[in-house]
Protein backbone atom coordinates (compact mmCIF):
# COMPACT_ATOMS: atom_id res chain seq x y z
CA UNK A 1 0.00 0.00 0.00
CA UNK A 2 1.40 3.35 -0.83
CA UNK A 3 2.08 5.97 1.75
CA UNK A 4 -0.55 8.32 0.53
CA UNK A 5 -3.29 5.78 1.05
CA UNK A 6 -1.94 4.93 4.44
CA UNK A 7 -1.90 8.53 5.41
CA UNK A 8 -5.44 9.01 4.14
CA UNK A 9 -6.60 6.05 6.14
CA UNK A 10 -4.99 7.45 9.21
CA UNK A 11 -6.50 10.85 8.59
CA UNK A 12 -9.90 9.31 8.20
CA UNK A 13 -9.55 7.62 11.55
CA UNK A 14 -8.60 10.94 13.03
CA UNK A 15 -11.63 12.52 11.44
CA UNK A 16 -9.38 14.87 9.60
CA UNK A 17 -9.95 13.74 6.06
CA UNK A 18 -11.91 16.04 3.79
CA UNK A 19 -15.40 14.72 3.11
CA UNK A 20 -14.81 14.30 -0.61
CA UNK A 21 -11.69 12.28 0.03
CA UNK A 22 -13.55 10.28 2.63
CA UNK A 23 -16.07 9.26 0.06
CA UNK A 24 -13.41 8.23 -2.43
CA UNK A 25 -11.61 6.26 0.21
CA UNK A 26 -14.83 4.61 1.29
CA UNK A 27 -15.44 3.44 -2.25
CA UNK A 28 -11.94 2.13 -2.48
CA UNK A 29 -12.33 0.35 0.84
CA UNK A 30 -15.30 -1.52 -0.47
CA UNK A 31 -13.30 -3.09 -3.29
CA UNK A 32 -9.72 -3.14 -2.05
CA UNK A 33 -9.19 -6.11 0.22
CA UNK A 34 -5.72 -5.05 1.23
CA UNK A 35 -6.90 -1.66 2.24
CA UNK A 36 -9.83 -3.19 4.06
CA UNK A 37 -7.47 -5.41 6.00
CA UNK A 38 -5.46 -2.36 6.91
CA UNK A 39 -8.59 -0.61 8.07
CA UNK A 40 -9.51 -3.56 10.22
CA UNK A 41 -6.12 -3.49 11.83
CA UNK A 42 -6.51 0.16 12.66
CA UNK A 43 -9.83 -0.60 14.25
CA UNK A 44 -8.43 -3.36 16.40
CA UNK A 45 -5.43 -1.31 17.40
CA UNK A 46 -7.65 1.60 18.23
CA UNK A 47 -9.85 -0.54 20.39
CA UNK A 48 -6.90 -2.06 22.16
CA UNK A 49 -5.35 1.28 22.88
CA UNK A 50 -8.55 2.62 24.24
CA UNK A 51 -9.13 -0.55 26.18
CA UNK A 52 -12.75 -0.23 25.35
CA UNK A 53 -15.20 -3.01 25.89
CA UNK A 54 -13.16 -4.15 28.80
CA UNK A 55 -10.10 -4.93 26.74
CA UNK A 56 -6.97 -4.31 28.78
CA UNK A 57 -3.47 -3.98 27.46
CA UNK A 58 -0.27 -3.79 29.36
CA UNK A 59 1.27 -0.37 29.10
CA UNK A 60 4.45 -1.20 27.18
CA UNK A 61 2.50 -2.96 24.46
CA UNK A 62 0.01 -0.16 24.32
CA UNK A 63 2.90 2.21 24.00
CA UNK A 64 4.40 0.25 21.15
CA UNK A 65 1.11 0.08 19.35
CA UNK A 66 0.68 3.77 19.86
CA UNK A 67 4.05 4.39 18.39
CA UNK A 68 3.15 2.35 15.36
CA UNK A 69 0.23 4.43 14.45
CA UNK A 70 1.82 7.60 15.73
CA UNK A 71 -1.29 9.13 17.04
CA UNK A 72 -4.18 7.80 18.95
CA UNK A 73 -7.09 7.43 16.62
CA UNK A 74 -10.35 9.01 17.41
CA UNK A 75 -13.41 7.37 16.12
CA UNK A 76 -14.81 9.51 13.41
CA UNK A 77 -18.44 10.27 13.07
CA UNK A 78 -19.08 11.43 16.58
CA UNK A 79 -19.42 15.07 17.49
CA UNK A 80 -16.58 16.64 19.36
CA UNK A 81 -16.94 16.17 23.08
CA UNK A 82 -17.79 19.77 23.47
CA UNK A 83 -18.52 22.72 21.34
CA UNK A 84 -18.69 22.38 17.62
CA UNK A 85 -19.14 18.86 16.39
CA UNK A 86 -16.46 18.43 13.81
CA UNK A 87 -18.50 16.12 11.68
CA UNK A 88 -22.19 16.25 11.85
CA UNK A 89 -23.95 13.01 11.16
CA UNK A 90 -25.76 13.60 7.96
CA UNK A 91 -27.48 10.38 7.18
CA UNK A 92 -30.78 12.17 7.22
CA UNK A 93 -29.46 15.38 5.90
CA UNK A 94 -31.37 15.17 2.62
CA UNK A 95 -33.99 16.91 4.65
CA UNK A 96 -31.62 19.78 4.29
CA UNK A 97 -31.47 19.24 0.59
CA UNK A 98 -28.16 17.46 0.48
CA UNK A 99 -28.94 13.97 -0.65
CA UNK A 100 -25.68 13.72 -2.50
CA UNK A 101 -23.60 15.67 -0.08
CA UNK A 102 -24.97 13.52 2.68
CA UNK A 103 -22.98 10.64 1.41
CA UNK A 104 -19.81 12.58 1.54
CA UNK A 105 -19.67 13.15 5.23
CA UNK A 106 -20.20 9.67 6.35
CA UNK A 107 -17.58 7.23 6.08
CA UNK A 108 -17.94 6.64 9.71
CA UNK A 109 -16.84 4.09 12.14
CA UNK A 110 -19.51 2.56 14.19
CA UNK A 111 -19.21 0.08 16.91
CA UNK A 112 -21.05 -2.42 18.92
CA UNK A 113 -20.22 -2.71 22.52
CA UNK A 114 -19.51 -6.03 24.08
CA UNK A 115 -21.68 -7.32 26.82
CA UNK A 116 -18.62 -8.94 28.31
CA UNK A 117 -14.98 -8.03 27.99
CA UNK A 118 -13.27 -9.40 24.95
CA UNK A 119 -9.77 -10.45 24.24
CA UNK A 120 -7.98 -8.91 21.34
CA UNK A 121 -8.31 -12.13 19.42
CA UNK A 122 -12.01 -12.32 19.99
CA UNK A 123 -12.29 -8.72 19.00
CA UNK A 124 -10.43 -9.35 15.84
CA UNK A 125 -12.56 -12.35 15.06
CA UNK A 126 -15.65 -10.28 15.37
CA UNK A 127 -14.69 -7.61 12.97
CA UNK A 128 -17.38 -7.66 10.41
CA UNK A 129 -17.50 -6.57 6.85
CA UNK A 130 -19.29 -3.49 5.63
CA UNK A 131 -21.90 -5.67 4.02
CA UNK A 132 -22.52 -7.51 7.24
CA UNK A 133 -22.85 -4.23 9.05
CA UNK A 134 -26.11 -3.65 7.31
CA UNK A 135 -27.88 -6.29 9.25
CA UNK A 136 -26.29 -5.56 12.56
CA UNK A 137 -27.00 -2.72 14.92
CA UNK A 138 -24.33 -0.10 14.58
CA UNK A 139 -24.11 2.55 17.19
CA UNK A 140 -22.62 5.82 16.21
CA UNK A 141 -20.24 6.84 18.89
CA UNK A 142 -21.22 10.10 20.36
CA UNK A 143 -19.57 10.58 23.66
CA UNK A 144 -15.97 11.22 24.37
CA UNK A 145 -13.80 8.20 24.37
CA UNK A 146 -13.06 6.88 27.75
CA UNK A 147 -15.93 8.66 29.42
CA UNK A 148 -17.84 6.35 31.65
CA UNK A 149 -21.11 6.99 29.98
CA UNK A 150 -24.52 5.52 29.86
CA UNK A 151 -23.41 3.25 27.06
CA UNK A 152 -22.40 0.70 29.61
CA UNK A 153 -25.89 0.42 30.88
CA UNK A 154 -27.32 0.57 27.44
CA UNK A 155 -25.10 -2.11 26.09
CA UNK A 156 -25.72 -4.42 28.96
CA UNK A 157 -29.38 -4.41 28.20
CA UNK A 158 -29.23 -4.55 24.49
CA UNK A 159 -26.17 -5.65 22.73
CA UNK A 160 -25.31 -9.23 22.50
CA UNK A 161 -22.69 -8.59 19.89
CA UNK A 162 -19.02 -8.08 20.31
CA UNK A 163 -16.97 -4.98 19.83
CA UNK A 164 -16.98 -4.47 16.14
CA UNK A 165 -15.88 -1.70 13.93
CA UNK A 166 -17.57 -1.47 10.65
CA UNK A 167 -17.63 0.83 7.71
CA UNK A 168 -21.15 1.49 6.60
CA UNK A 169 -21.89 0.79 2.98
CA UNK A 170 -22.24 3.41 0.31
CA UNK A 171 -23.72 6.42 2.04
CA UNK A 172 -25.79 7.36 -0.99
CA UNK A 173 -27.94 4.34 -0.26
CA UNK A 174 -28.38 5.42 3.33
CA UNK A 175 -29.45 8.84 2.25
CA UNK A 176 -32.52 7.29 0.72
CA UNK A 177 -33.41 5.27 3.76
CA UNK A 178 -35.10 7.96 5.71
CA UNK A 179 -36.49 10.62 3.44
CA UNK A 180 -36.01 14.15 4.58
CA UNK A 181 -39.66 14.92 4.83
CA UNK A 182 -40.11 12.00 7.15
CA UNK A 183 -37.63 13.38 9.63
CA UNK A 184 -39.32 16.77 9.36
CA UNK A 185 -42.58 15.07 10.25
CA UNK A 186 -41.07 13.45 13.28
CA UNK A 187 -39.48 16.68 14.44
CA UNK A 188 -42.69 18.63 14.09
CA UNK A 189 -44.80 15.95 15.78
CA UNK A 190 -42.31 15.64 18.61
CA UNK A 191 -42.05 19.38 19.15
CA UNK A 192 -45.56 19.47 20.53
CA UNK A 193 -44.41 17.51 23.55
CA UNK A 194 -41.10 19.18 24.21
CA UNK A 195 -40.50 21.56 27.04
CA UNK A 196 -40.59 25.15 25.76
CA UNK A 197 -36.87 25.74 25.78
CA UNK A 198 -35.99 22.38 24.30
CA UNK A 199 -38.64 22.88 21.68
CA UNK A 200 -37.22 26.22 20.64
CA UNK A 201 -33.78 24.70 20.33
CA UNK A 202 -35.08 21.82 18.27
CA UNK A 203 -37.15 23.92 15.90
CA UNK A 204 -34.46 26.58 15.59
CA UNK A 205 -31.92 23.97 14.63
CA UNK A 206 -34.37 22.53 12.17
CA UNK A 207 -35.10 25.93 10.64
CA UNK A 208 -31.38 26.61 10.39
CA UNK A 209 -30.33 23.38 8.80
CA UNK A 210 -28.06 23.90 5.88
CA UNK A 211 -28.78 27.52 5.48
CA UNK A 212 -26.31 30.28 4.98
CA UNK A 213 -24.57 30.54 8.28
CA UNK A 214 -21.47 32.10 9.62
CA UNK A 215 -18.81 30.20 11.38
CA UNK A 216 -18.16 30.93 14.97
CA UNK A 217 -16.35 29.38 17.81
CA UNK A 218 -18.13 27.98 20.73
CA UNK A 219 -19.47 30.36 23.29
CA UNK A 220 -17.77 29.50 26.52
CA UNK A 221 -16.15 32.38 28.26
CA UNK A 222 -19.13 34.40 29.25
CA UNK A 223 -20.87 31.35 30.60
CA UNK A 224 -17.88 30.46 32.66
CA UNK A 225 -17.53 33.94 33.97
CA UNK A 226 -21.13 34.00 34.97
CA UNK A 227 -20.87 30.73 36.73
CA UNK A 228 -17.76 31.33 38.69
CA UNK B 1 -13.47 36.15 24.15
CA UNK B 2 -14.37 33.59 21.51
CA UNK B 3 -15.75 34.81 18.28
CA UNK B 4 -19.15 33.24 18.74
CA UNK B 5 -19.77 35.22 21.83
CA UNK B 6 -18.67 38.36 20.22
CA UNK B 7 -20.91 37.56 17.26
CA UNK B 8 -23.82 37.09 19.53
CA UNK B 9 -23.08 40.25 21.37
CA UNK B 10 -22.68 42.05 18.10
CA UNK B 11 -26.16 40.93 17.13
CA UNK B 12 -27.38 42.31 20.37
CA UNK B 13 -25.55 45.53 19.87
CA UNK B 14 -26.93 45.94 16.38
CA UNK B 15 -30.46 45.25 17.35
CA UNK B 16 -31.99 48.64 17.64
CA UNK B 17 -35.15 47.03 18.79
CA UNK B 18 -33.61 46.08 22.04
CA UNK B 19 -34.09 49.44 23.61
CA UNK B 20 -37.70 49.35 22.55
CA UNK B 21 -37.97 45.83 23.78
CA UNK B 22 -36.57 46.80 27.11
CA UNK B 23 -39.23 49.41 27.44
CA UNK B 24 -41.89 46.96 26.37
CA UNK B 25 -40.70 44.43 28.87
CA UNK B 26 -40.81 47.06 31.52
CA UNK B 27 -44.31 48.03 30.59
CA UNK B 28 -45.63 44.57 31.20
CA UNK B 29 -44.16 43.35 34.38
CA UNK B 30 -45.16 39.90 35.42
CA UNK B 31 -45.83 38.98 38.94
CA UNK B 32 -42.75 40.10 40.74
CA UNK B 33 -40.75 37.19 41.91
CA UNK B 34 -39.84 36.87 45.50
CA UNK B 35 -36.13 37.09 45.99
CA UNK B 36 -36.02 33.65 47.55
CA UNK B 37 -37.69 31.91 44.68
CA UNK B 38 -36.35 28.40 44.28
CA UNK B 39 -34.41 27.68 41.11
CA UNK B 40 -36.94 25.06 40.01
CA UNK B 41 -39.66 27.67 40.38
CA UNK B 42 -37.78 29.84 37.95
CA UNK B 43 -37.98 27.04 35.44
CA UNK B 44 -41.71 26.78 35.97
CA UNK B 45 -42.15 30.53 35.64
CA UNK B 46 -40.06 30.53 32.50
CA UNK B 47 -42.11 27.72 30.94
CA UNK B 48 -45.24 29.58 31.90
CA UNK B 49 -43.99 32.79 30.33
CA UNK B 50 -42.84 31.11 27.15
CA UNK B 51 -46.15 29.36 26.63
CA UNK B 52 -48.69 31.91 27.80
CA UNK B 53 -47.31 35.33 26.94
CA UNK B 54 -47.40 37.25 23.69
CA UNK B 55 -44.00 38.11 22.36
CA UNK B 56 -42.04 38.88 19.25
CA UNK B 57 -38.31 38.41 19.33
CA UNK B 58 -35.22 38.00 17.24
CA UNK B 59 -32.46 35.74 18.42
CA UNK B 60 -29.23 34.19 17.34
CA UNK B 61 -29.01 30.46 17.36
CA UNK B 62 -25.54 28.95 17.67
CA UNK B 63 -24.77 25.33 17.11
CA UNK B 64 -21.89 23.43 15.67
CA UNK B 65 -19.90 26.51 14.78
CA UNK B 66 -22.75 28.22 12.97
CA UNK B 67 -24.79 31.20 13.96
CA UNK B 68 -28.10 32.02 12.42
CA UNK B 69 -30.69 34.65 13.17
CA UNK B 70 -34.28 33.63 13.67
CA UNK B 71 -37.48 35.37 14.61
CA UNK B 72 -40.13 33.99 16.90
CA UNK B 73 -43.61 35.36 17.36
CA UNK B 74 -45.87 33.82 19.96
CA UNK B 75 -49.43 34.65 20.87
CA UNK B 76 -52.15 33.15 23.00
CA UNK B 77 -55.52 34.57 22.12
CA UNK B 78 -58.89 33.18 23.08
CA UNK B 79 -57.24 29.97 24.15
CA UNK B 80 -55.52 29.43 20.83
CA UNK B 81 -51.77 29.33 20.59
CA UNK B 82 -50.21 30.84 17.49
CA UNK B 83 -46.55 30.71 16.89
CA UNK B 84 -44.24 31.52 14.03
CA UNK B 85 -40.59 30.69 13.87
CA UNK B 86 -38.67 31.78 10.81
CA UNK B 87 -35.10 31.58 9.69
CA UNK B 88 -33.98 35.09 8.77
CA UNK B 89 -30.66 34.24 7.23
CA UNK B 90 -30.52 31.26 5.01
CA UNK B 91 -32.93 28.47 4.48
CA UNK B 92 -36.03 30.63 4.60
CA UNK B 93 -37.75 27.83 6.44
CA UNK B 94 -40.72 28.73 8.54
CA UNK B 95 -42.71 26.92 11.15
CA UNK B 96 -46.17 28.20 11.90
CA UNK B 97 -48.49 26.81 14.48
CA UNK B 98 -52.07 27.88 14.76
CA UNK B 99 -53.96 25.99 17.40
CA UNK B 100 -53.69 22.32 16.54
CA UNK B 101 -52.38 22.95 13.05
CA UNK B 102 -48.65 22.84 12.50
CA UNK B 103 -47.28 24.00 9.17
CA UNK B 104 -43.72 23.71 8.12
CA UNK B 105 -42.54 25.59 5.03
CA UNK B 106 -39.46 24.08 3.47
CA UNK B 107 -38.49 26.27 0.49
CA UNK B 108 -35.35 24.23 -0.03
CA UNK B 109 -37.52 21.16 -0.58
CA UNK B 110 -40.32 23.14 -2.24
CA UNK B 111 -42.55 21.37 0.23
CA UNK B 112 -45.07 22.37 2.83
CA UNK B 113 -45.97 19.98 5.62
CA UNK B 114 -49.27 20.44 7.35
CA UNK B 115 -49.80 18.39 10.44
CA UNK B 116 -53.13 18.47 12.15
CA UNK B 117 -52.83 17.49 15.78
CA UNK B 118 -55.75 16.36 17.90
CA UNK B 119 -57.53 19.49 19.19
CA UNK B 120 -57.08 18.51 22.80
CA UNK B 121 -53.38 18.90 22.32
CA UNK B 122 -53.61 22.51 21.29
CA UNK B 123 -52.56 23.77 24.66
CA UNK B 124 -50.58 20.94 26.01
CA UNK B 125 -47.90 21.15 27.37
CA UNK B 126 -44.80 20.17 28.20
CA UNK B 127 -43.45 18.11 30.98
CA UNK B 128 -43.81 19.63 34.41
CA UNK B 129 -40.77 20.29 36.50
CA UNK B 130 -41.26 18.14 39.54
CA UNK B 131 -39.49 15.99 42.10
CA UNK B 132 -38.70 13.46 39.44
CA UNK B 133 -36.91 16.15 37.51
CA UNK B 134 -34.90 16.94 40.58
CA UNK B 135 -33.74 13.36 40.74
CA UNK B 136 -32.22 13.63 37.26
CA UNK B 137 -30.87 17.16 37.42
CA UNK B 138 -29.21 19.48 39.82
CA UNK B 139 -30.98 22.83 39.52
CA UNK B 140 -29.22 25.85 40.99
CA UNK B 141 -29.17 29.58 40.66
CA UNK B 142 -25.55 30.29 40.00
CA UNK B 143 -25.56 34.02 39.44
CA UNK B 144 -27.57 37.16 39.09
CA UNK B 145 -26.31 39.26 36.31
CA UNK B 146 -27.22 42.00 33.88
CA UNK B 147 -27.86 40.96 30.34
CA UNK B 148 -28.80 43.57 27.78
CA UNK B 149 -29.59 45.97 30.57
CA UNK B 150 -31.97 43.52 32.17
CA UNK B 151 -31.60 41.84 35.53
CA UNK B 152 -31.42 38.13 35.04
CA UNK B 153 -31.13 35.03 37.17
CA UNK B 154 -28.69 32.51 35.80
CA UNK B 155 -30.11 29.07 36.46
CA UNK B 156 -27.90 26.06 35.87
CA UNK B 157 -29.63 22.77 35.22
CA UNK B 158 -27.00 20.07 35.40
CA UNK B 159 -27.75 16.50 34.42
CA UNK B 160 -26.72 13.82 36.86
CA UNK B 161 -25.81 11.38 34.11
CA UNK B 162 -25.09 11.32 30.40
CA UNK B 163 -28.57 10.37 29.28
CA UNK B 164 -29.60 14.02 29.07
CA UNK B 165 -28.35 17.51 28.44
CA UNK B 166 -28.15 20.40 30.84
CA UNK B 167 -29.03 24.06 30.51
CA UNK B 168 -27.86 27.45 31.62
CA UNK B 169 -30.67 29.92 31.46
CA UNK B 170 -30.55 33.68 31.82
CA UNK B 171 -34.08 34.35 33.01
CA UNK B 172 -35.40 37.89 33.08
CA UNK B 173 -36.20 38.90 36.63
CA UNK B 174 -39.46 40.69 35.93
CA UNK B 175 -40.95 38.71 33.04
CA UNK B 176 -39.36 35.27 33.52
CA UNK B 177 -38.56 35.20 29.82
CA UNK B 178 -35.26 33.47 29.05
CA UNK B 179 -33.07 36.05 27.34
CA UNK B 180 -30.28 33.61 26.76
CA UNK B 181 -30.11 29.83 26.94
CA UNK B 182 -27.23 27.46 26.63
CA UNK B 183 -27.57 23.75 26.15
CA UNK B 184 -24.70 21.85 27.72
CA UNK B 185 -23.50 18.31 27.55
CA UNK B 186 -22.93 16.19 30.63
CA UNK B 187 -19.51 17.77 31.07
CA UNK B 188 -20.91 21.28 31.09
CA UNK B 189 -19.66 22.20 27.65
CA UNK B 190 -21.92 24.47 25.66
CA UNK B 191 -23.24 22.76 22.55
CA UNK B 192 -26.09 25.04 21.55
CA UNK B 193 -26.96 28.61 22.42
CA UNK B 194 -29.78 31.04 21.88
CA UNK B 195 -29.39 34.73 22.66
CA UNK B 196 -32.17 37.20 22.14
CA UNK B 197 -31.20 40.33 20.29
CA UNK B 198 -34.60 41.88 20.66
CA UNK B 199 -37.69 40.85 22.50
CA UNK B 200 -40.96 42.65 22.72
CA UNK B 201 -43.84 41.57 24.89
CA UNK B 202 -47.05 42.90 23.44
CA UNK B 203 -50.62 42.80 24.52
CA UNK B 204 -51.75 42.46 20.93
CA UNK B 205 -50.17 40.73 17.96
CA UNK B 206 -52.18 40.84 14.72
CA UNK B 207 -53.08 37.75 12.71
CA UNK B 208 -50.95 39.07 9.88
CA UNK B 209 -47.87 38.33 11.96
CA UNK B 210 -48.53 34.64 11.49
CA UNK B 211 -48.56 34.64 7.71
CA UNK B 212 -45.55 33.07 6.05
CA UNK B 213 -43.26 35.27 4.04
CA UNK B 214 -42.27 32.47 1.74
CA UNK B 215 -44.14 32.11 -1.52
CA UNK B 216 -45.49 28.60 -1.85
CA UNK B 217 -46.19 28.71 -5.56
CA UNK B 218 -45.38 25.35 -7.08
CA UNK B 219 -44.76 23.78 -3.70
CA UNK B 220 -45.89 20.29 -2.85
CA UNK B 221 -48.31 20.23 0.05
CA UNK B 222 -48.30 17.20 2.29
CA UNK B 223 -51.05 16.89 4.85
CA UNK B 224 -52.14 14.30 7.32
CA UNK B 225 -55.58 13.09 8.18
CA UNK B 226 -57.01 15.03 11.07
CA UNK B 227 -58.48 11.87 12.53
CA UNK B 228 -56.34 8.80 12.24
CA UNK B 229 -58.11 5.53 11.53
CA UNK B 230 -59.05 3.64 14.65
CA UNK B 231 -56.58 0.84 15.20
CA UNK B 232 -58.00 -2.64 14.82
CA UNK B 233 -58.82 -4.34 18.06
CA UNK B 234 -56.01 -6.80 17.69
CA UNK B 235 -53.51 -4.04 17.08
CA UNK B 236 -50.30 -4.40 18.94
CA UNK B 237 -49.61 -2.04 21.77
CA UNK B 238 -46.10 -0.76 21.98
CA UNK B 239 -44.11 0.22 24.98
CA UNK B 240 -40.54 0.58 26.08
CA UNK B 241 -39.32 -2.38 28.04
CA UNK B 242 -36.61 -0.30 29.63
CA UNK B 243 -35.92 3.40 29.95
CA UNK B 244 -33.02 5.53 31.08
CA UNK B 245 -33.28 6.50 34.75
CA UNK B 246 -35.85 9.20 35.43
CA UNK B 247 -37.76 8.79 32.16
CA UNK B 248 -41.41 7.81 32.14
CA UNK B 249 -44.10 7.64 29.51
CA UNK B 250 -46.11 10.85 29.48
CA UNK B 251 -48.31 10.48 26.42
CA UNK B 252 -49.47 8.03 23.82
CA UNK B 253 -51.44 8.75 20.70
CA UNK B 254 -52.31 7.31 17.34
CA UNK B 255 -51.96 9.55 14.35
CA UNK B 256 -50.94 9.81 10.76
CA UNK B 257 -48.11 11.94 9.50
CA UNK B 258 -48.28 14.28 6.51
CA UNK B 259 -47.83 12.52 3.21
CA UNK B 260 -48.76 9.13 4.56
CA UNK B 261 -51.90 7.20 5.34
CA UNK B 262 -50.17 4.71 7.56
CA UNK B 263 -51.20 4.89 11.20
CA UNK B 264 -48.39 5.79 13.52
CA UNK B 265 -48.22 5.12 17.22
CA UNK B 266 -46.63 8.06 18.97
CA UNK B 267 -45.24 7.46 22.44
CA UNK B 268 -43.70 10.25 24.49
CA UNK B 269 -41.21 9.75 27.29
CA UNK B 270 -39.93 12.50 29.52
CA UNK B 271 -37.80 13.13 32.57
CA UNK B 272 -39.52 16.45 33.26
CA UNK B 273 -37.21 18.49 31.08
CA UNK B 274 -36.10 16.41 28.15
CA UNK B 275 -38.55 14.44 26.04
CA UNK B 276 -38.23 11.69 23.51
CA UNK B 277 -40.91 10.76 21.03
CA UNK B 278 -41.08 7.26 19.67
CA UNK B 279 -42.94 6.68 16.43
CA UNK B 280 -43.98 3.15 15.56
CA UNK B 281 -45.26 2.40 12.10
CA UNK B 282 -45.58 -0.70 9.97
CA UNK B 283 -42.57 -1.13 7.77
CA UNK B 284 -43.55 -0.33 4.24
CA UNK B 285 -43.65 -3.09 1.71
CA UNK B 286 -40.99 -1.52 -0.46
CA UNK B 287 -38.18 -3.01 1.51
CA UNK B 288 -35.67 -1.73 -1.00
CA UNK B 289 -36.42 1.78 0.12
CA UNK B 290 -36.42 0.85 3.77
CA UNK B 291 -33.94 -1.81 4.59
CA UNK B 292 -33.63 -2.83 8.19
CA UNK B 293 -30.71 -0.58 8.89
CA UNK B 294 -30.55 1.42 12.06
CA UNK B 295 -30.03 5.07 11.28
CA UNK B 296 -28.95 8.04 13.31
CA UNK B 297 -29.46 11.71 12.63
CA UNK B 298 -28.95 14.97 14.42
CA UNK B 299 -31.04 18.10 14.32
CA UNK B 300 -28.92 20.61 16.15
CA UNK B 301 -28.15 18.94 19.42
CA UNK B 302 -31.28 16.82 19.22
CA UNK B 303 -31.00 13.25 18.12
CA UNK B 304 -32.95 10.77 16.08
CA UNK B 305 -32.54 7.05 15.72
CA UNK B 306 -34.48 4.65 13.58
CA UNK B 307 -34.51 0.89 13.53
CA UNK B 308 -36.80 -1.96 12.63
CA UNK B 309 -38.33 -4.23 15.25
CA UNK B 310 -40.82 -6.98 14.50
CA UNK B 311 -41.62 -5.62 11.07
CA UNK B 312 -42.22 -2.13 12.40
CA UNK B 313 -40.10 0.91 11.94
CA UNK B 314 -39.28 2.45 15.30
CA UNK B 315 -38.00 6.01 15.30
CA UNK B 316 -37.01 7.91 18.41
CA UNK B 317 -36.54 11.69 18.31
CA UNK B 318 -35.64 13.91 21.20
CA UNK B 319 -33.53 16.71 22.60
CA UNK B 320 -31.21 14.22 24.25
CA UNK B 321 -27.84 12.69 23.42
CA UNK B 322 -27.73 10.11 20.62
CA UNK B 323 -27.29 7.18 22.98
CA UNK B 324 -30.52 8.01 24.76
CA UNK B 325 -32.73 7.90 21.66
CA UNK B 326 -30.96 4.76 20.57
CA UNK B 327 -31.56 3.09 23.90
CA UNK B 328 -35.21 4.01 23.98
CA UNK B 329 -35.85 3.01 20.35
CA UNK B 330 -34.26 -0.37 20.76
CA UNK B 331 -36.21 -1.05 23.93
CA UNK B 332 -39.57 -0.60 22.28
CA UNK B 333 -41.51 -3.83 21.95
CA UNK B 334 -45.01 -4.95 21.12
CA UNK B 335 -47.09 -5.71 24.18
CA UNK B 336 -50.37 -7.31 24.94
CA UNK B 337 -52.86 -4.43 24.51
CA UNK B 338 -54.71 -5.43 27.66
CA UNK B 339 -51.68 -4.74 29.78
CA UNK B 340 -51.51 -1.08 28.86
CA UNK B 341 -53.81 1.50 30.32
CA UNK B 342 -55.16 4.42 28.38
CA UNK B 343 -52.72 7.24 28.72
CA UNK B 344 -53.61 9.34 25.79
CA UNK B 345 -52.59 12.96 26.00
Amino acid sequence: MNEELDSQLSAMFDDELAPAECELLARRLSRDEQLKARWDRYAVIGALIRSEGGVRLNAPLAGRVSAVILAEPTFGASPAPHGAPRTRVRWWQPLAGAAVAAGVAVLCIVWLRAQTPLTGAALSAQLISPAAAVSSAPLARATPAGAAGPRDGIAAGISGSGDSYVVPPAPAVRAAVVPSVELANYVVAHSVFSSPVARRNLLSAFMSSESGTIAAEEPQDDAQSNLQ
Amino acid sequence: MPRATSSSERFVALALAWAVAGAALAEEPAQKASPEQAPAQWLERMNQALTTRNYDGTFSHWHGGHVEMLRIIHRVQDGTVSERLASLDGSGREFIRTGASLTCYLPDKRTVLVEQRPPQESLVGFPAVNDQTASSYDIREVARTRLNRRDTHVIAVSPKDEYRYGYRLWIDDSTAMPLKTQLCDAHGHVIEQIVFASLTLSSHIPDSAFKPEVSTEGFKWLRNESAPPAPPAEALAWNAMGLPPGFRMSARSAQTLPGSTDPVDHLVFTDGLASVSVFVEPQRRSSAAQPAVPESARVGSSSAFSTVIDGHKITAVGEVPPDTVRLIATQVKAQDPASIGSRRP
